[in-house]
C-alpha cells in the first residue's frame, strides 16, 4: 500500500524524571491514507503516544522524550521545527467534544483565521466544505450563527472534526472520539472516519475493539507503554502472534 | 440520589420521631436564613424609601430639567441654583477615565496571572492584588494629595495637581484589584480543553490567550469590569481628596472636578436638615443608588445568559 506518513523510532516518553516511562521503545509506521487504530487497556499509553505525534506533550513541564518521530521524513522534535505549523499539519480531535463557546461558524473559522484568512467569502467556503466533510452541513447550514454548545454531543464532536479539517491537516489524530457519544452518534463518527481516510491519514485511539475492527486498516496493541503488536487489522483480530494480544482481544483482560 | 438518602434515614429508627426531628432540623435553619435574607431586603427597601423621601422635595424648588441640565451648582447663593450637570459630568468623567485605565490593564494582568504565571507565582500575584485591594481609600487619597499632585503640578505645569487625571488614576488603582482578581477567577476557570483545542489547531500561546481564553471568559470579565465601574462611581474619599472639587464641566484631564459623591460628603455636614440644599444632596444620593442598582442588574443579566442566543 502507501508509504509511511509518520514514523516513530524507539520512542520513550516519561512524564517526569522519576516516573516510570509511559512509552517504552515504540517503533511503528502510520501509513498515509489509512486508518490506524491504537487499542489497549486504560492507562497503557495510547493517549500519550498520540500526543507525542503532534507535540501536545510539550505542555507537560517535566516530560522527557527520546527517540524520533518523523512526519514525511522530517523529525518533528528537531529544534528548527515550527510547532504551530506542525500542529496545523497534524490535527487533533479530543475525547470529549470541546467546541469553543462561539458560533458554529466561528468554531470552524478559528483555524483558517489563525492562518490569515480574512475574506468572508473564502471563510464561508471553508466553513461549508469542512462541515460537509464532517457530515454536519445539512444539520448546521441553517444555524451557522447559533452557539456551538447548542448542538448535541455527537454534532459537537463532528463540529470538532470539521474545525480540525478546516486547516487542511495531513494527519488527523483522534483520541477516543466517540467515548462520550451515544451509539447512533458513534456510528456516524465511525462512518466519517472511514470516509476521511480518502483525504487524510487517520490515527484513532479507541478502547472499543469492535470499533477498531470496524474502522481501521492497521491496528496497534499497546500494553503498559509497550507496543505489543502491530499489523493489518484483520490479522490482529483473527490471528495475533502475541499471546497478550490474543488475551486482550478475546476479552481475558482489559 | 436524594431519595435514596431519605429512605436510609427514615428506616433507621422510629419513624415519627425521626421525621419530626428532621422536620424541625429543616424548618428552624430555613426560618433563620429566610428572616436574615429578608432583613437585608427590608433594610434596602428602607434605605431606598428614605433616600427618595428626603430627595424628592427638591423637585418642589426647581425642575428636573434644571437639575439635570443646569450648569450652575450654587446651592447656598441667593437665589440658589441646583444645576447638577457639572457634578454628574464630574462623576462620569472620573469613572470613565479610571475605567479606561483600569479595565484593560486589569484584564491583561488577569490574563498574565492565569495563563502565563507559573502556579506558585500565581498565588503570590493574587495575594498581592488582594492586599492592594485592602488599601484604605483615604491612604490612596493621601498619596494622591501629597505625592502625585505636586509632581503633576510641576511636570505638567498645571495650576493644581488636584484634578480629574489625578483622581482617575487613584480610582484606577482602587478598582484594579477588583477587576483583576474577578477576571482572573473566570479566566482560570476556562477549561484546559479550550486551550488544547486552540493549540491543536496551530494556535500560538498569545493567540490562544487573546482569541480563545479571553473570549471564553468574556462574561465573567464583563461582570468584573462592571463591578469595578460600580466601585468607581460610588467611591468618595479619593475624589474628595484628589479631584480638586470645582463644580465645572471638565473639558480637559487637567481640570478639577467635583463628582456627586464628594459633593455629598463635603456639603452634607454644613447644610441645615430639611433645607432645599439638604434635599438636593439626597437627590444625588438617589441618583448614585439608582446607577449602582442599574449596574447590578446588568451584572445579573450577564450571569443569566445575556450573551447567548
Ligand atoms: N499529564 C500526565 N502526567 C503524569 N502522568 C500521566 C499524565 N497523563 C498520563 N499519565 C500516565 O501515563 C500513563 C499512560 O496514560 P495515557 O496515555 O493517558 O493512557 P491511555 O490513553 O492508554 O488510557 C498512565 O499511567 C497515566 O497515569
Ligand atoms: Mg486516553
Amino acid at each position: 500500500m502507501e508509504e509511511a506518513k509518520m514514523v516513530t523510532k524507539s520512542l520513550f516518553m516519561s512524564y517526569s524524571r522519576n516516573a516510570p516511562p509511559a512509552l517504552k521503545d515504540v517503533t511503528m509506521d502510520i501509513r498515509a491514507n489509512s486508518v490506524t487504530a491504537f487499542i489497549g487497556p486504560s492507562g497503557c499509553g495510547k493517549s500519550t503516544f498520540l500526543r507525542c505525534l503532534n507535540r501536545m506533550n510539550d505542555f507537560v513541564r517535566d516530560a522527557r522524550i527520546t527517540g524520533r518521530v518523523l512526519l514525511d521524513g522530517m523529525d518533528i522534535y528537531s529544534p528548527e521545527v515550527d510547532v504551530t505549523n506542525l500542529r496545523r499539519r497534524v490535527g487533533m480531535v479530543f475525547q470529549r467534544p470541546n467546541p469553543f463557546p462561539f458560533s458554529i461558524r466561528e468554531n470552524v473559522a478559528y483555524g483558517p483565521k489563525l492562518l490569515g484568512a480574512r475574506d468572508e467569502s473564502v471563510i464561508d467556503e471553508i466553513v461549508e466544505n469542512s462541515l460537509r466533510s464532517a457530515g454536519l452541513w445539512e444539520e448546521a447550514r441553517d444555524r451557522l450563527n447559533d452557539m456551538a454548545t447548542s448542538l448535541s454531543g455527537g454534532q459537537q464532536q463532528r463540529l470538532c472534526i470539521a474545525r480540525a479539517i478546516a486547516v487542511e491537516p495531513e494527519v488527523l489524530l483522534m483520541d477516543e472520539p466517540t467515548s462520550a457519544l451515544d451509539p447512533i452518534a458513534t456510528a456516524r463518527v465511525e462512518e466519517l472516519v472511514r470516509e476521511l481516510k480518502r483525504d487524510y491519514t487517520v490515527a484513532i485511539v479507541t478502547h472499543n475493539m469492535q470499533q477498531a475492527a470496524r474502522v481501521s486498516d492497521t491496528t496497534a496493541f499497546f500494553l503498559m507503554g509497550e507496543l505489543v503488536e502491530y499489523g493489518p487489522t484483520d490479522v490482529i483480530f483473527t490471528t495475533p502472534t502475541d499471546q497478550r494480544t490474543e488475551d486482550y482481544i478475546t476479552g481475558r483482560f482489559g | 440520589m436524594e431519595r435514596a438518602g431519605e429512605i436510609v434515614i427514615t428506616t433507621g429508627g422510629p419513624r415519627g420521631a425521626r421525621r419530626g426531628a428532621r422536620k424541625w432540623g429543616e424548618i428552624v435553619p430555613k426560618g433563620v436564613v429566610t428572616s436574615v435574607a429578608l432583613s437585608g431586603i427590608w433594610l434596602m427597601a428602607f434605605i431606598i424609601f428614605f433616600l427618595i423621601k428626603e430627595g424628592a422635595p427638591i423637585l418642589k424648588e426647581t425642575s428636573l430639567t434644571e437639575i439635570a441640565l443646569g450648569q450652575l451648582w450654587y446651592p447656598v447663593s441667593n437665589p440658589p441654583s441646583y444645576g447638577m450637570l457639572p457634578l454628574i459630568a464630574g462623576s462620569a468623567a472620573v469613572t470613565l477615565l479610571s475605567s479606561i485605565m483600569a479595565i484593560p490593564f486589569g484584564v491583561v494582568l488577569a490574563l498574565f496571572i492565569s495563563d502565563v504565571c507559573p502556579e506558585r507565582a500565581r498565588e503570590f500575584c493574587k495575594v498581592s492584588l488582594e492586599i492592594l485591594g485592602f488599601l484604605p481609600s483615604v491612604v490612596l487619597g493621601f498619596i494622591g494629595m501629597a505625592v502625585i499632585a505636586p509632581h503633576m503640578q510641576m511636570k505638567l505645569e498645571l495650576l493644581s495637581g488636584l484634578n480629574m487625571l489625578n483622581a482617575s488614576f487613584l480610582l484606577g488603582i482602587l478598582i484594579l484589584p477588583t477587576i483583576a482578581t474577578l477576571s482572573e477567577d473566570s479566566l482560570y476557570a476556562v477549561p484546559q480543553a479550550m486551550r488544547d483545542a486552540s493549540y491543536a489547531l496551530g494556535g500560538t500561546r498569545c493567540e490562544t490567550m487573546f482569541k480563545v481564553v479571553l473570549k471564553c471568559a468574556s462574561r465573567g470579565i464583563a461582570q468584573a469590569a462592571i463591578l469595578g465601574v460600580m466601585r468607581s462611581v460610588g467611591e468618595t474619599m479619593v475624589v474628595l481628596m484628589a479631584a480638586g472639587g470645582a463644580a465645572i464641566i471638565p473639558l480637559a484631564m487637567s481640570d478639577p472636578v467635583r463628582p456627586l459623591t464628594s459633593t455629598i460628603a463635603a456639603e452634607m455636614g454644613e447644610t441645615p436638615v430639611g433645607s432645599p440644599h439638604y434635599h438636593a444632596l439626597f437627590f444625588m444620593g438617589c441618583l448614585l443608588l439608582f446607577i449602582t442598582i442599574a449596574l447590578n442588574i446588568l451584572v445579573l443579566r450577564i450571569e443569566s445568559g445575556g450573551g447567548e442566543k
